[in-house]
């Protein structure tokens, strides 16, 4: 097809035509074509795994393409290392921050780079020009560790402007971002799109790429679909374009909560290594049959929660009861037992095996419990059973229970350990982020099981950074802040904006 | 994710290679052998005398312990018996030496059992570990006679055909006491040992009784490299540990240093010769001034001689003349088994004291304890 | 449908492709040294080819079986990923523990046997128990504490031989253990002087026991749930914590039986012919099996047949012994990286494999 490439544009920043990657029996680009007029923001948007990394990577000349041309500006270019690509001009800001804490906003920019400015006065003076230039507000002198999210994303830009990229490409940049950030944002892109830098702008966050783009590719199983322009589609067109059907949105059904009280925290405080308190004050409680979101910016006292309710982290203080119990002082493995379920915000450190088949990972965190076991003996064929009926159950795409859980997708793995939680009658679920890194089939299905589950009766404690998720499937909401909480919404009446403003404190005290 | 997948492969990498690494290290017996003093000329004496020798008298089988030939010392001064049966008898010879630190008595056995069964007879145990193993192999092959150097008969059961060749180390080690004695200032000596073991603690008992007769007030200064009797690797070819050990006990004022510790001595050597005029160090078993370099030869006091070598020697004459040597014999100072060693000329101005002792060694007046 | 056969075939072949890798590398390098030293290399391979006597291949598995124990002991805290270096400290506590334990002979006959080998584990287990304590409650990485109770094992061991233990010639053991409470070996060849060691038939049942415990049991799922990925085992409800110590004390206890062949067997006490540096040796036997219990036989056989040979090299084809050690020592490196680059394949492979079969699924 090669859908939306324009040729013969004299200010073309970006083209690339015909790119296909193969890895070992798997094709991850297939024939990926499209042009970035330079001075635009250009998005690009699709599921995950639908090969966006994987291009992106070949941008930045982290891997080659087995087949297909780049050009830059015009030329066609070999990118075989990041090296090369610096060179054309082209940056890249990553997801994930690559900052040291303990050193400055100057001395992290110049790391690596030091033939440029040197490391001294010039590489300062130079810092603070760009920082000037675009109105990043940095204060060079100042340890990242002492910086904000939102400031730590900036000094990822700044450092890849100072080694003089003119091309610069964000990988999920809004991510981490509470909504009043990402409008910083977006001024700042459009700052630098206004001084002639051209953006490339990878998310799958509809919205937002619509609000800031000037134009969108859309790739879909590794294939450019289409490339448009905002203002002739909407977010629901923009996603079936990435899906190529029909979209689900997270909503509840009518109330199913009930009187009968299941989890209750009382006075919860933990503490750190240090003796500073993590959580305080915290008061919950959940009904059968209730769905309760919880609402803040990332690291503020969400996974503590999560661990102290089922017993990874000792509350220093405070009281924990389930049913008619008081936990409190209950191992993890026998608080599982009563019937808690965990969709773990990090599946891969917390909810999986990642080296062992699938029907291995049936039996993780239901070690004392059958079908897996019988007494002290592993029941491999009740497990094996039970990895298949989930499999069955909630459609997990792999070839069998005895592939490793590594193998499979994000959402594969999500639906799994969704399935895996919900088995063996839990009283209890907790949903920590649950559809994040999750491709937008998987997570209709995902909304559709913890919907599933407030029906029959469970208590859901669903923690979420994607405040439409927290709306369209919570009975109420809290917001954390700092370890405790700061406010209770009501999801029918709140905004977005409103919880992006309690969640950083601007809202609130 | 990435990232952290990347970075846990790292992770685990290095913790493998850690693993990997220690046990390679161990594998190839702890890196410990210094250089220098393996590749030094006893090695080459050692290959030298049983490549070169091609005379018809016996054939000899030496089994060294680990590290083998090259410790100017213990190991070499066989090698200078065997030399010299060469010479006078016209013996041939091989030598053994185990590759690994780990070796049990099953192993030993069967290199002596190897030795045997391909005709060298005698075959010889360069050291008492050989006990346990010749025990079992000399039953076996009742025509082949058996020699264990510093051996001793584990069970009961008396062998015709092993001969235990022991030596009078403390009498030896009684005379260099005296040298030490007559030569410190400072009027502190030391001692390094290789294992604290029975046999060491004899070199032990004799020095300090030595040093004792001549002044009561000197001080000795003890170190052993290891506590533990199965760790001859630290013990006996350690020569880092033995200039460790040396160091301290200069630092405390030690001028004259004698050791019993095989190869490790090296390293006490190197101390004493860094730290300058007026500091010595009496060698063990071999005359080791005749070894050293030219820089350590000034330091070197004397030599604690334990004539390996004869004992070496005697025992293929014995099997040459057709008489073979077997059960207990200890060399002992009246059959100049042990002594001291005058290269030098270091001890020439103290002899008379030294033939003295000698001498009321040798009448029994003085009996020189074997225990510290 | 015809692709799994092949595929599963593949993934089979992978498993033996890294430890045969390995030893072809081993191999090429060793030759390599070899040459470059100006030494026999034909008489090195003539000298290792050769088939070993029959009491040759006695020793090789009597030293094998042993090293068996070690490895297994070893591959216990791998599996948890403990690295416990301590083996070798352990089992030398073990052996010496049941070494006057046996010489005391409080109990007669067969039953002094027992007491003593149970004395070893329960000794050598607690060893192990201390460097778990440490790491649960203080934090220290058992691969520190490990090698220094080695060394203090080494000492504590040789300070009693020392104080308790009796003169022999001119070094010191425990008392002999009396002649009714030795094992007897088993003759597997007429007219061989050696015997395969009774207690060495430990091992294979240590090795049953050992793969059934981790593969079938609730223990053995939580052990390996720990060492493949503590933060998931703790959040399933695992208490690591107690999982260290349990393991680290189990791989003590199998240390514990290291030394119980050679001292019911021939040595019949505790002395300083003692063989040492099996439980360094068991760290190498366990990374070269992969934990597996045939992978580690397997690899125990090697060590144990290349230390059999390796005592020829300098006899039959004036070799220095040593270079069977350096030989050793390239396959645990070798191993380590062959392991690396064909994980890694085939976690490629199985990831290609799954997306094609979700592509058919979508299809």
């Amino acid at each position: 097809m090669a859908a939306g490439v324009d040729a013969g544009k004299a200010t073309e920043s970006v083209r690339v035509v015909g790119i296909t990657k193969r890895f070992p029996g798997v094709v991850a680009n297939h024939d990926v074509s499209f042009a970035v007029t330079a001075g635009t923001i250009h998005a690009i948007v699709g599921e995950n795994g639908a090969g966006k990394s994987t291009l992106m990577k070949i941008l930045y000349g982290v891997q080659k393409p087995d087949e297909g041309q780049i050009e830059v500006n015009g030329k066609p270019v070999t990118l075989s290392t990041p090296a090369d690509a610096i060179a054309q001009g082209i940056g890249m800001v990553f997801q994930h921050f690559q900052l040291a804490d303990n050193l400055t906003v100057t001395e992290n920019i110049v790391l690596g780079a030091e033939k440029l400015h040197g490391i001294g006065a010039a590489a300062r003076a130079e810092i603070l020009r760009i920082s000037q230039a675009y109105g990043f507000g940095l204060d060079p002198d100042e340890l990242v560790e002492s910086l904000g999210v939102g400031e730590r994303q900036r000094v990822e830009i700044l450092k890849v402007l100072y080694r003089g990229a003119r091309i610069i490409i964000l990988d999920e940049p809004t991510a981490v971002l509470v909504p009043q950030e990402v409008d910083a944002l977006f001024a700042n892109l459009r700052e630098l799109k206004a001084q002639g830098n051209t953006l490339l702008f990878i998310s799958h966050k509809l919205d937002e790429v619509r609000a800031v783009a000037d134009a969108i590719t859309v790739i879909r199983r590794g294939t450019t679909v289409d490339t448009v322009t905002p203002a002739s589609v909407t977010s629901r067109q923009l996603a079936e374009l990435m899906v190529g059907s029909e979209l689900p949105s997270p909503s509840t059904e009518e109330s199913t909560v009930t009187d009968r009280v299941l989890l209750q925290l009382r006075d919860i405080e933990v503490l750190d290594a240090a003796g500073r308190p993590e959580l305080s004050g915290i008061d919950l409680t959940l009904h059968a049959g209730e769905v309760l979101g919880i609402a803040g910016v990332e690291g503020n006292g969400q996974t503590e929660l999560v661990e102290a309710i089922i017993g990874m982290r000792k509350a220093s203080r405070g009281t924990v009861t389930l049913g008619a119990e008081d936990i409190t002082t209950w191992s993890t493995g026998r608080r599982r037992e009563l019937g808690i379920g965990v969709i773990p915000e990090d599946r891969h450190r917390h909810g999986l095996l990642l080296d062992s088949p699938l029907w291995e990972n049936r039996i993780l965190g239901h070690q004392t419990r059958p079908p897996s076991v019988r007494g002290p003996w592993i029941d491999r064929s009740g497990a094996r059973a039970d990895a298949a009926r989930i499999i069955a159950e909630y459609d997990v795409r792999t070839p069998g229970i005895d592939t490793s859980a590594r193998a499979l997708s994000g959402g594969n793995q999500q639906k799994f350990i969704v399935g895996r939680e919900m088995s063996g009658d839990p009283q209890l679920l907790i949903a920590a982020h649950p559809t994040r890194g999750v491709d937008v089939g998987a997570q209709a299905a995902i909304w559709d099981h913890i919907r599933a589950a407030r029906r029959d009766g469970l208590a859901v404690l669903l923690i979420s950074a994607d405040l439409d998720e927290l709306i369209g499937l919570s009975d109420s909401i809290k917001v954390i802040l700092r370890g405790r909480f700061v406010g209770d919404f009501d999801p029918h009446t709140v905004t977005p904006e409103q919880l992006g403003s309690a969640m950083t404190g601007a809202g609130s005290d | 994710m990435r990232p952290n997948i990347k970075e846990g492969i790292l992770r685990r990498l290095s913790k493998i290679a850690v693993v990997a690494l220690i046990a390679s290290m161990t594998l190839t017996g702890c890196g410990k052998d210094d250089n220098k003093a393996s590749t030094g000329d006893g090695a080459n004496a050692s290959k030298d005398v049983c490549q070169s020798a091609t005379g018809t008298g016996p054939k000899v089988g030496l089994a060294f312990d680990v590290g083998g030939a090259g410790d100017r010392s213990f190991n070499d001064s066989a090698i200078v018996g065997m030399q010299k049966a060469a010479d006078d008898l016209g013996a041939t010879c091989i030598s053994a030496t185990p590759g690994s630190a780990t070796e049990s008595d099953e192993d030993r056995a069967e290199r002596l059992r190897t030795l045997a069964d391909q005709g060298y007879n005698p075959v010889i145990g360069i050291g008492f570990i050989y006990s346990v193993a010749m025990n079992t192999v000399a039953a076996e092959f009742p025509e082949t006679n058996f020699a264990v150097i510093d051996g001793f008969d584990p069970d009961t059961k008396p062998n015709a055909n092993v001969a235990y060749l022991g030596f009078a180390e403390q009498q030896g080690s009684y005379l260099v006491g005296v040298a030490a004695a007559l030569k410190t200032k400072s009027k502190t000596v030391g001692f390094v040992g290789g294992t604290r073991g029975d046999l060491i603690k004899k070199f032990e008992a004799g020095y300090t009784a030595g040093v004792k007769s001549v002044d009561k007030n000197i001080k000795v200064l003890v170190t052993y490299l290891t506590e533990d009797p199965n760790d001859g690797a630290t013990g006996f070819q350690n020569p880092s540990g033995g200039k460790v050990a040396a160091e301290g006990q200069l630092d405390k004022g030690a001028d004259v240093i004698y050791h019993a510790s095989g190869k490790s001595g090296n390293g006490v050597f190197e101390a004493v010769t860094a730290a300058g005029d007026g500091k010595f160090a009496i060698g063990v078993d071999s005359d080791q001034y005749l070894t050293a370099s030219a820089d350590e030869q000034p330091h070197i006091l004397t030599s604690m001689l334990k004539r390996v070598d004869v004992a070496t020697f005697n025992m293929i004459k014995s099997v040459a003349d057709g008489s073979p040597l077997t059960s207990y014999t200890t060399y002992d100072l009246a059959q100049d088994g042990v002594g001291y060693a005058t290269s030098g000329g270091f001890v020439d101005d103290i002899s008379a004291q030294l033939d003295e002792a000698a001498a009321k060694i040798k009448s029994g007046e003085i009996k020189v304890p074997d225990k510290p | 449908m015809a692709q799994r056969p092949t595929n599963l075939a593949r993934r089979a072949g992978l498993g033996l492709i890294a430890p045969a890798l390995a030893l072809v590398i081993a191999a090429a390098l060793s030759s390599l040294l070899l040459v470059s030293t100006g030494d026999d290399v034909g008489g090195f391979w003539t000298t290792l080819t050769t088939k070993p006597e029959n009491r040759n291949i006695v020793n090789i598995l009597n030293y094998g079986l042993v090293l068996y124990l070690s490895g297994i002991a070893a591959a216990i805290g791998f599996r948890m990923n403990l690295f416990n270096i301590g083996v070798e400290g352990q089992y030398r506590i073990g052996a010496f523990v049941a070494a006057v334990v046996a010489g005391e002979a409080w109990l007669p006959g067969k039953a002094n046997i027992v007491l003593a080998v149970l004395a070893a584990m329960v000794a050598a287990g607690l060893w192990a128990g201390i460097a778990g304590l440490l790491r649960v409650t203080r934090g220290v990485s058992e691969v520190i504490s490990t090698i220094m109770l080695n060394a203090i094992a080494g000492l504590l061991v040789g300070y009693f031989v020392q104080k308790v233990g009796v003169s022999t010639g001119v070094s010191r053991s425990t008392k002999a253990i009396p002649e009714e409470s030795w094992v007897g070996g088993i003759k597997l060849f007429d007219g061989v002087p050696t015997q395969l060691f009774g207690l060495a038939l430990l091992a294979p049942v240590v090795g049953v026991v050992y793969y059934v415990v981790l593969n079938k049991t609730r223990f053995g799922f939580n052990l390996r749930a720990s060492g493949a990925s503590e933060t998931a085992a703790v959040a399933s409800g695992v208490d690591v914590k107690r999982m260290i110590i349990v393991s680290m004390v189990f791989s003590g206890v199998i240390a514990g039986l290291i030394g119980m062949p050679t001292l019911f067997g021939s040595a019949h006490n505790y002395g300083s012919s003692f063989q040492t540096g099996i439980g360094f040796a068991g760290i190498a036997v366990a990374l070269l099996g992969r934990n597996h219990p045939i992978g580690i036989a397997f690899a125990a056989l090697v060590f144990s047949f290349l230390q059999d040979r390796a005592g020829l090299l300098n006899i039959l084809a004036g070799i220095s012994p040593e270079i069977v050690a350096v030989t050793q020592g390239i396959i645990v490196l070798a191993v380590v990286i062959a392991y690396e680059i064909v994980r890694r394949y085939r976690a490629n492979l199985e990831r290609a494999h799954v997306a094609q079969q979700v592509e058919e699924v979508r299809a």
